[in-house]
């Protein structure tokens, strides 16, 4: 936490930490103490007066089914993403940490994704799966699979799920590489001697000492789609079509920023934030992060 | 070239643990101190007091003639070799010794000067380019000790600066240490655990045992008078025999009720007797002051260490002979002790009988 | 691996050829897209091979934007996230590396106040505090400016904690040594620590720089003015024309410029970016 030798200055460390507290206070602390403050308020329809309600805003969401809806639809889309980014990953490292030849130069075609922002990602796959000249999408067309996510809600989700999953899939493969190549060459070995052919040896070895990773990822990857997916959705589907891809910070962006809902988008707001806070405590209280590279 | 003087220092915690206890000290000009003792004595917080590395809880630091107890490390023109040197990783031998004097706004040409000069003392003027990293133990060590002495400090600290190297090594660099500190009669305050450093290289040693000084003085006033138990048992190696011993009158018997037949200091009814390995030899029965049966020869090749176990004591005597063929283990022999060189300690206070 | 199995061995490369096909699929087939003409993106085609517009493209896009959806010149944008990431990026790192410095090597009041404080803003991403953080940006006049992008985003508790670890390994003894030397706080820092930060810096860098490239709901939320706008954002004001499709071509081509950048570093300081994202999440 701290040195135990340490300079005394009565001004300096104050001068030092000012400009991060100025910042976190003016744009991180008070607006999120106003989102909580608002949460509590019902504004008249002209914006002209509000009123205090304690929890009648909090009330009124969840008796919302477009608010239940929009949170079960969250779930899908955030678990499902994180499946296929972790799985994709992992599949890809174990066999990048097998092959010895070739391996850095694999390395560097899988990680460049992690440099294309979630927008541009939602940009390329919109392009992939559109009906008419889209490879995915024309080509299902072709097959006889009818295939239109501008009007099909499914079809839109799993647009935005592979779209945002790509993107990750570079991240889950570093961490996941690093992982296997911080297991003792010699445990393997061992497992080797003792006669574990290669799958054998991944599921009674490998696997169990990579979970504080696949963990890990788990966690960074759920706040990942609950967060940062906001541009894939904005970029492409705009939520639609008719909701079917609104996940929670969409709709908070929607209701507040467009709807000017204040007091339901600001109660929306709590909640996210609840959410966010509860995975980084979680995140940094339990999840074991032994990865070594 | 200074002197330094300690008044009643003391420091405690903040927690509350009282690290020194008060110790009171003149170190004269070009003297050679040694703090020894064991780990967790306060020999290191006392050595970082006089840095200005642990502040001074109560009491007087004087430097010369100036107070420096609340004197910033830099201001008080000292330096200091630190255990693991402490050499700055991103800096070559060369910035690293030069780093103190740029800071003392010296010219280019003065710090090239004094650079090159403790570079020629110490030998390492061919390793000025190279980084920490590139050197051996040794040569960071020897670069840790110009960097100290390129500034010609009032006063030198040594923070257990041979213990991270090997045996041969710290032999080694323990004479040059004392070589150099001779020719340049800087005074120097040294600490370590290790004893045979301590008294070869002492001036003057201080023993620690928590917190406070159990003794000050010579190494061999030390070794020959040492005023407690605690110094006669850290002093010499291996450690002086402890017999307790029952005077009635002017007869001592031994736990086991054997006589010896020497007269003990009156006045006390139990005492302590004291004899080191090598004032004890092995004798006849018939002049014999103890029995012993062997229990382990040690062959140190010079001289041979034997273990004599004897009814009623704890632990073995240790003997040291030069001819280790005078005895057989499990064989009983008799030994004397030389009767100039007895020390009785009050079992109690654990203090020397005069 | 332990054992010489040829055809497993085969088996792990074709399957990371596949795997590197399928995630670069979507760039190649953008990369085609952008450089076909408007004609040959109608229904029904799906172009595999580049067209021969390339330069055409490319330049018209860069140099005059896509007049239907009032979106600057691509350069102009690319320019604006540049500012952006390499502010970001520093500012970051600026006053992270300072308020480690003095969170760790100085003891005042508040301190841990302080750090719980820096620790909370992991919890409040922008899309948490959207319409508040925008009241304060337009009050303060921050909007449609580069001070707007980038200054409220650089708090960073992340860069912070890194360099905090990073602090907390650095012996004790070399600011004892430094303080020996005569060396006040300013000048430990300075000829101390900055140095031996040098590689924690550039791995951060590369991190931030990506992080500050990829800004979306930011930039949304803080331009209205196109001249402000960043690529990442002002590539959905191409694709959301009412009523229209897409222009397909420049869309794509925009896609590729906004993603060079960025990809360009990852790749060329592969070490440092590897070090960096694992450095950052521990």
């Amino acid at each position: 936490m701290q040195k135990q030798v340490r300079f005394d200055n009565k001004v300096l460390p104050y001068l030092l930490v000012a400009p991060q507290v100025l910042i976190t206070i003016i744009f991180f602390i008070w607006p999120a103490s106003q989102s909580v403050y608002q949460s509590f308020l019902v504004e008249d329809p002209f914006g002209l007066s509000s009123e205090f309600v304690w929890f009648a805003n909090f009330e009124e969401l969840f008796a919302d089914s477009t608010y239940l809806d929009s949170f079960g639809r969250t779930l899908l889309f955030s678990f499902s993403t994180a499946f296929l980014a972790i799985s994709m990953a992992l599949f890809l490292a174990i066999m990048a940490d097998r092959v010895i030849r070739g391996e850095t130069l694999y390395k560097t075609f899988l990680i460049w994704p992690y440099a294309v922002a979630p927008a541009l990602a939602g940009v390329l796959w919109f392009l992939m799966f559109n009906p008419t000249i889209g490879v995915i999408g024309f080509g299902l067309n072709a097959l006889g699979y009818e295939w239109n996510h501008y009007l099909n809600g499914w079809q839109a989700m799993v647009l935005v799920i592979v779209a945002s999953a790509w993107k990750q899939i570079s991240y889950n493969f570093i961490f996941f590489l690093a992982g296997l190549q911080s297991i003792p060459k010699p445990l393997i070995e061992a497992a080797a001697i003792d006669g574990a052919g290669p799958a054998h040896r991944f599921r009674t070895i490998i696997f169990p000492l990579l979970s504080p990773t696949t963990f890990f990822l788990l966690v960074v990857n759920l706040v990942y789609a609950f967060f940062e997916t906001f541009p894939v959705i904005h970029a492409t589907t705009q939520g639609g079509p008719a909701k079917a891809t609104e996940i929670l910070v969409y709709k908070v962006f929607n209701d507040g920023f467009i709807g000017l809902d204040l007091g339901g988008s600001a109660a929306q707001s709590v909640i996210l934030m609840i959410i966010v806070s509860g995975l980084t405590v979680f995140q940094f209280k339990y999840v074991e992060k032994k990865v070594t590279y | 070239m200074s002197t330094v003087t300690l008044k009643d220092l003391k420091k405690t915690y903040a927690n509350g643990f009282q690290a020194i206890h008060g110790i009171d000290m003149e170190i004269r000009d070009g003297e050679f101190i040694v703090i020894v003792g064991p780990s967790g004595c306060g020999k290191s917080t006392l050595l970082r007091m006089i840095a200005g590395l642990e502040t001074i809880t109560d009491g007087e630091l004087m430097i010369d003639d100036r107070r420096v107890n609340q004197v910033e490390p830099g201001k008080r023109d000292i330096a200091m070799v630190f255990q693991n040197y402490a050499l700055y990783p991103h800096m070559s031998v060369y910035d690293n010794m030069a780093y103190g004097l740029k800071i003392r706004k010296k010219s280019k040409e003065e710090i090239e000067q004094l650079v090159n000069k403790a570079a020629d003392i110490l030998e390492i003027g061919a390793l000025l380019d190279r980084k920490p990293s590139q050197l051996s133990g040794g040569q960071r060590q020897r670069v840790a000790m110009g960097r100290a002495i390129v500034r010609d400090p009032k006063v030198f600290l040594f923070d257990e600066p041979l213990s991270n190297l090997d045996a041969k090594l710290r032999v080694q660099m323990r004479i040059e240490i004392r070589k150099l500190q001779r020719a340049l009669k800087t005074t120097a305050i040294y600490v370590t655990h290790d004893q045979v450093e301590a008294m070869t290289l002492a001036d003057r040693l201080i023993v620690m045992n928590g917190g406070l000084p159990e003794q000050i003085g010579s190494p061999m006033e030390l070794y020959d008078r040492p005023s407690t138990t605690f110094v006669a048992g850290f002093i010499g190696s291996p450690a002086m025999n402890f017999i307790p011993i029952q005077v009635d009158k002017k007869d001592a018997t031994l736990p086991s009720g054997q006589k010896l037949n020497f007269s003990a200091p009156s006045g006390h009814a139990q005492l302590l007797l004291g004899i080191r390995p090598e004032d004890i030899e092995i004798t006849t029965p018939e002049l014999a002051d103890l029995t012993l049966k062997v229990s382990v020869i040690e062959p140190l090749g010079a001289d041979s260490l034997i273990y004599g176990s004897c009814e009623g004591m704890k632990e073995d005597l240790v003997v040291r002979v030069r001819d280790k063929a005078l005895v057989q283990e499990e064989e009983i022999f008799s030994v004397r002790f030389n009767q100039q060189k007895l020390h009785y300690f009050d079992p109690k206070t654990n203090s020397r009988l005069p | 691996m332990v054992e010489n199995r040829p055809l497993l061995t085969f088996f792990s490369h074709l399957a990371l050829i596949v795997g590197i096909s399928f995630i670069a699929l979507p760039v190649w087939l953008a990369f085609v897209v952008s450089t076909q003409e408007a004609s040959a993106l109608f229904a029904g085609q799906v172009p595999l091979w580049p067209g021969e517009h390339f330069i055409e493209n490319y330049s018209s896009i860069l140099f005059e934007g896509e007049k239907n959806s009032g979106a600057p010149p691509i350069l102009l944008m690319i320019t604006n996230s540049l500012v952006m990431a390499v502010c970001v990026a520093v500012g970051k790192i600026t006053i992270s590396i300072i308020s480690a410095y003095a969170i760790v090597y100085f003891q005042f009041p508040f301190r841990q106040a302080i750090f719980w404080m820096i620790f909370m803003t992991l919890m409040l991403p922008v899309e948490v505090r959207i319409l508040p953080t925008f009241e304060v940006i337009a009050q303060l006049g921050m909007l449609n400016s580069y001070a707007g992008l980038t200054i409220p985003l650089i708090a960073s508790a992340t860069a912070t904690f890194l360099f905090r670890q990073f602090y907390m390994t650095i012996p004790d003894e070399m600011i004892e040594a430094a303080r020996m030397d005569g060396a006040g706080p300013i000048r430990f820092f300075v000829d101390i620590l900055l140095p031996l930060s040098r590689t924690n810096i550039a791995a951060l860098f590369v991190i931030l720089f990506i992080f500050g490239w990829n800004q979306y709901l930011w930039p949304l939320l803080v331009t209205t003015d196109a001249s402000y706008y960043t690529v990442v954002m002002g590539i959905q004001r191409m694709m959301a024309v009412p009523d229209s499709d897409p222009i397909w071509h420049y869309v794509m081509a925009t896609a590729i410029l906004g993603m060079i950048p960025p990809v360009i570093v990852v790749v060329t300081m592969q070490k440092l970016f590897v070090k960096g994202l694992i450095e950052t999440e521990k």
